[in-house]
């Protein structure tokens, strides 16, 4: 607590310093005095998988204490108890992840249990544009959480970039399509990049000036693609001539994709975000084999993913390139906790995250979901950790952004979680410790009309909301500052429909769910 | 919050000056009838945006036939193409070579379907790339394509219902809406693609009934509060795949005794129940009607005049521009969807109404579209008259085409493909803020549309030109008026492949790529000595090399990847 009142003081006090460093603008003076001998620009990158299509994370990420529960909505396409790999009694992984196990059993994988947004919208590209967005699910924004941040450190690109100082793409995309993540509120930060080797110079034709129409607007725009890329091979060419990868990847494409990031950092580039991407995900059928729910479309999707990310994490750990990357996957939304009966799952809520690298906490962020003994269809797993809250703490712990500024960029209710842990290099939150979950009830639970919600907090912040089982968030209890003690706080449930519902209490830095069935 | 706002003050004073130079809108004219000049510089515009390129005598001809009469060629009703043959398969027991495959099914069980199938696929790609190079004043393999980019989906492996779905699409593409949706919702390939054939009374699958509504019909509207998208709900997605319950896909003896992919309504997975939509239609209700019931669904949903518009927008950002700023909204999409509410839907009136705009016409709408790689390498393709120059034996032809459309994958590596999109919403480039357009540039597409644009100019093997695939820059050449006299040349070609004039500089570069250091009369006699002895191989050669250096200079400027 007191780290963060001290923090919060002296970045209030450092607001409207800003400061000039190897002509780059800091947007906030770093809070800390030894933080100064820092490069700002340090050579930290973060690897970003999305998964396209929905993940079923409950099929990935198995909450054995849930088990009969889930069998009970999704036997069709359970995976056996006695297959799964188990992590700590309580949680495990897909059968086919054995590479993650065993990043999980090294503690360089975190898994932070359903991740997801009030209020769920479980159309693709809505939703998808909410998690690169990092916008609010009744908000529309057309740039990407890390592409306003580079516009704060990039100010004006893509003129006068690359230069001296920013030499490497600032952002990569490894497949043909530019990041949304990475959209700015003018220009997309990100290049994209199939091949490191295949580049050379295009032509650009004859300068003239542009007029100001939206026909000149356009032509300016290729004009400028067509000279970035340019500018930009030689130094892609160059970190990939001189980079190395040291294992063999699996021949997949998000293998592939991975393997070039390993190269390009090994290389010596300096490029801040990279982002991957590996397809087919919406599962609606045919999610596992009829005769053996282990092997299936899912089951090769989790076999692909841990494969390529634990060969990655091998390569960096042999080049000892290890402290400079962070990795993070995503999807657009999980999937409905009762299967259909084609063996596949429609369009979910929360689903987890994972976290990987040397650098992290491990372990888990949040506890496994509750599944009701009674799930409806549509019903999906409510939303435990805010995803915002994790790219929020990613620009905190690994770009040394003030909590002021996340705010801004991120959401004001951002809450920070200490889910990186410092390495060697001296990060500006070092030092803090892994996350208590604490305890949450709702007596009594089935619950009629009134009940109580009981918790304890520090002197803190403290908010209280109410979800339904498609993921929606009916009700505010309580926003506000509470004193340190026991709660018990009131809720009046006449009006809900009878069904499961989620209690969710935010405290500063720590969240819980409860699950309780109105009648 | 206002992100934007918040955006500003973190910038502080270095704000980014294109942050406000982006901002260059649509003009603010309507869909009142454009009156203003015709000629050959309007024309190119119309058709650039209506088909996948003009000739030089496509522009000569829509000059003459002026506005209305090129807008009444463009719509015509014209016969339906000859299907896809199969061109060289020989053990495909079901259709001979030199035979149409598109209604010759099979033995279920048969070991060589995959090969069948694959003969099938090639002769399919290869096929359409020639309706599209081959097509004259029309619009309907742009608008085929409009449609396949609506209802996407993917081959999953069956040639068969993929030729139905896109006949279909081709059949209907100047048709009715409402129909056309009620004929893709119990479409073989869509109810395999969305999973519509495993939505069952039991167990309902709701994959298509999100996407008809989300990206079919009528769009999503905001999230008002949780659930509810202004324009449907979660329960109308629930509501509505119980009406679309019971229709399976499976191998049937449809040709007698042989088999093929179709789709079947099984009534016993059928949900019977009355199903009740959300106030957002006015808590309609519809009762069982079997293997009928799902078109009284979409008239439902049509009723709304939310469909009109959302189905405008998406014309308007295929055909005009992608930025829909509210007077465009309320003097184009306003107006063009009482048009095509109007008329029940029926999709003619509304795109006569668009191409005779002021607002089409207007001169700040032309040029600032983004060729998708389609537009950008046909385009040069149909100048050339590609289409007339490859062979026109079966085989050779269709291998050719087919070889074309497949050259080292570059269509993949630019994005864009027949039968292949990235996602059931289609291509990005027409529905993903803010890049729209620009979706299509980038770091790795633009090596691919190089090397594309090479391909066609400059093929070889082992240093032997390949004349059969490169683009026939002297057929292109002498169909134009005046191609004696270097400036003129240079002119009409710009016009043919760019939207706008280039500077002097722009021109006088380009000049040097035809007559490098010389005088114009040179050109005038080389060209001459050319067209007096066009036998003699050295002097068309040399002519060629010319042609095809300053026809590159063009294509590899960034003005002509516009349109």
């Amino acid at each position: 607590m007191k780290r963060r009142k001290f923090l919060q003081t002296s970045a209030a006090a450092a607001v409207g310093t800003p400061l000039m460093l190897n002509g780059m603008q800091l947007g906030v003076l770093p809070s800390t005095g030894f933080l100064k001998k820092i490069r700002p620009e340090n050579d930290r990158a973060i690897v970003i998988i999305q998964m396209l299509g929905g993940n079923d994370g409950l099929n990935m990420v198995i909450p054995l204490d849930q088990y009969d529960n889930l069998a009970n909505a999704r036997g069709n396409i359970i995976l056996p108890e006695n297959a799964v790999l188990d992590l700590n009694g309580l949680t495990a992984l897909h059968p086919a992840m054995t590479g993650l196990k065993e990043m999980y059993d090294n503690a360089k994988l975190t898994v932070v249990h359903s991740a997801g947004y009030p209020s769920q919208n479980r159309s693709h590209f809505r939703s998808t544009d909410i998690w690169t967005s990092a916008s609010a699910a009744d908000e529309f924004v057309s740039s990407g959480w890390l592409g306003r941040y580079f516009d704060t450190r990039f100010p004006g690109f893509p003129d006068a970039y690359p230069n001296v100082d920013v030499n490497s793409p600032i952002a990569l995309t490894m497949s043909s399509l530019v990041s949304e993540t990475c959209q700015g509120e003018a220009s997309n930060f990100s290049l994209a990049l199939t091949n490191p080797f295949s580049l050379s110079a295009l032509n650009q034709g004859q300068d003239s000036e542009p007029p100001d129409t939206p026909y000149g607007d356009e032509l300016r725009f290729l004009r400028q693609a067509i000279d970035q890329t340019n500018k930009y091979n030689d130094v892609i060419t160059g970190a990939a001539k001189h980079g190395a990868n040291t294992v063999t990847y699996p021949n997949t494409s998000l293998g592939n994709q991975l393997k070039n990031v390993a190269l390009l950092i090994s290389g010596g580039l300096a490029t801040k975000v990279f982002v991957c991407s590996i397809g087919g995900f919406d599962t609606h059928a045919n999610q596992v084999d009829t005769n053996d729910t282990t092997i299936g479309n899912h089951a090769n999707l989790m076999r692909t993913l841990s494969d390529a990310i634990a060969a990655f994490q091998e390569d960096l750990y042999r080049q000892n390139l290890e402290e400079r990357v962070i990795g993070m996957t995503f999807s657009e939304f999980g999937r409905q906790i009762r299967s259909n009966a084609s063996n596949g799952t429609d369009h979910g809520t929360a689903a987890p995250m994972f976290l990987f690298g040397k650098c992290l906490s491990g372990g888990f962020v949040g506890e496994n979901p509750e599944i009701a003994p009674d799930v409806a269809v549509q019903e999906g797993v409510p939303m435990q950790n805010d995803f915002r809250n994790i790219y929020g703490s990613l620009l905190m712990d690994w770009f040394e952004v003030e909590e002021d500024e996340v705010k801004s960029l991120i959401f004001d209710d951002f809450e920070y979680m200490p889910i990186l842990d410092p390495c060697t290099q001296p990060g500006k939150y070092a030092g803090k410790a892994p996350v208590d979950a604490f305890e949450l009830n709702v007596f009594p639970n089935p619950v009629v009309d009134n009940a109580e919600i009981l918790f304890e907090s520090e002197d803190e912040r403290v908010r209280i909301t109410l979800i339904d089982g498609m993921g929606a968030e009916v009700s505010v209890v309580m926003d506000g500052k509470l004193y340190a003690g026991t709660h018990r706080v009131p809720i009046e449930t006449s009006r809900f429909p009878r069904g499961n519902y989620y209690v969710r209490v935010q405290l500063e830095g720590r969240q819980q769910t409860k699950l309780f069935v109105k009648l | 919050m206002d992100r934007r706002a918040t955006l500003a003050t973190l910038l502080g004073k270095s704000k980014n000056k294109s942050v406000q130079e982006d901002s260059f809108m649509p003009p603010a004219s309507g869909l009142d009838p454009y009156t203003g000049p015709w000629g050959p510089e309007q024309a190119a515009h119309l058709l650039r945006r209506a088909t996948f390129g003009p000739t030089i005598e496509h522009i000569r001809q829509a000059t003459q036939d002026g506005l209305d009469g090129t807008v009444a060629n463009l719509l015509a009703d014209i016969p339906m193409p000859a299907p896809p043959l199969n061109y060289y398969y020989e053990d495909d027991p079901y259709c001979a070579v030199g035979e149409s495959w598109v209604d010759k099914g099979y033995v279920q069980g048969d070991s060589n379907l995959g090969n069948i199938r694959t003969m099938r696929f090639r002769s399919m790609r290869a096929w359409t790339l020639d309706q599209m190079l081959k097509e004259g004043i029309h619009l309907r393999e742009k608008m085929t394509l409009f449609w396949h980019n609506h209802f996407v989906t993917a081959d999953e492996g069956e040639p068969m219902y993929t030729w139905n779905y896109i006949n279909t699409l081709r059949e209907n593409a100047l048709g009715n809406v409402k129909e056309l949706v009620k004929l893709v919702t119990v479409d073989a390939g869509m109810l395999r693609y969305l999973n519509g054939n495993q939505n069952r009374k039991n167990s309902p699958n709701e994959n298509y009934a999100r996407e008809l509504f989300e990206l079919f019909t009528i769009g999503k509207g905001p999230q008002v509060r949780f659930g509810d998208y202004t324009n449907y709900t979660e329960a109308d997605i629930q509501s509505a795949a119980k009406v679309l319950t019971g229709f399976i896909v499976r191998f049937s003896n449809m040709y007698n005794e042989y088999y093929h992919d179709i789709s079947e309504y099984i009534q016993s997975y059928h949900d019977t129940s009355t199903k009740t939509f959300s106030h957002r239609f006015n808590y309609a209700t519809i009762d069982n009607a079997d293997g009928e019931e799902y078109k009284l669904l979409v008239d439902m949903i049509f009723k709304k005049r939310e469909c009109a518009r959302f189905l405008c927008r998406k014309l308007y950002r295929y055909f005009v521009y992608y930025k829909i700023t509210p007077d465009v909204e309320a003097n184009v999409i306003e107006p063009m969807s009482q048009v095509l509410h109007g008329s029940g839907y029926n999709i003619k009136p509304a795109l006569e109404a668009l191409f005779k705009s002021q607002h089409f016409h207007d001169m700040l709408n032309v040029g600032p579209m983004i060729k998708n790689p389609f537009d950008f390498i046909f385009g040069p393709m149909r100048a050339c008259y590609y289409a007339d120059t490859i062979p026109s034996d079966l085989y050779d032809r269709y291998l050719q085409l087919r070889q074309a459309y497949d050259y080292q994958w570059k269509f993949n590596l630019m994005q864009m493909e027949y039968f292949r999109h990235p996602s059931v919403a289609g291509w990005k480039a027409y529905y993903q803020e803010p890049g729209f357009y620009r979706i299509w540039i980038n770091s790795a597409t633009l090596p691919p549309r190089r090397d594309i644009r090479k391909y066609f100019l400059y093929a070889s093997s082992r240093g032997v030109p390949l004349t059969n695939v490169r683009l026939d820059v002297l057929k292109l050449v002498e169909r134009m008026d005046n191609p004696f006299e270097p400036n003129q040349l240079i002119d009409d070609l710009v016009r043919l492949f760019m939207p706008q004039p280039i500077s002097q500089s722009q021109k006088d570069y380009l000049k040097e790529l035809l007559i490098p250091g010389l005088p114009d009369y040179e050109w005038t006699l080389e060209y001459n000595m050319y067209v007096s002895d066009p036998d003699d191989e050295d002097m068309k050669n040399a002519i060629d090399s010319k042609l095809r250096a300053l026809l590159n200079g063009i294509l590899e400027m960034p003005e002509s990847f516009l349109s």
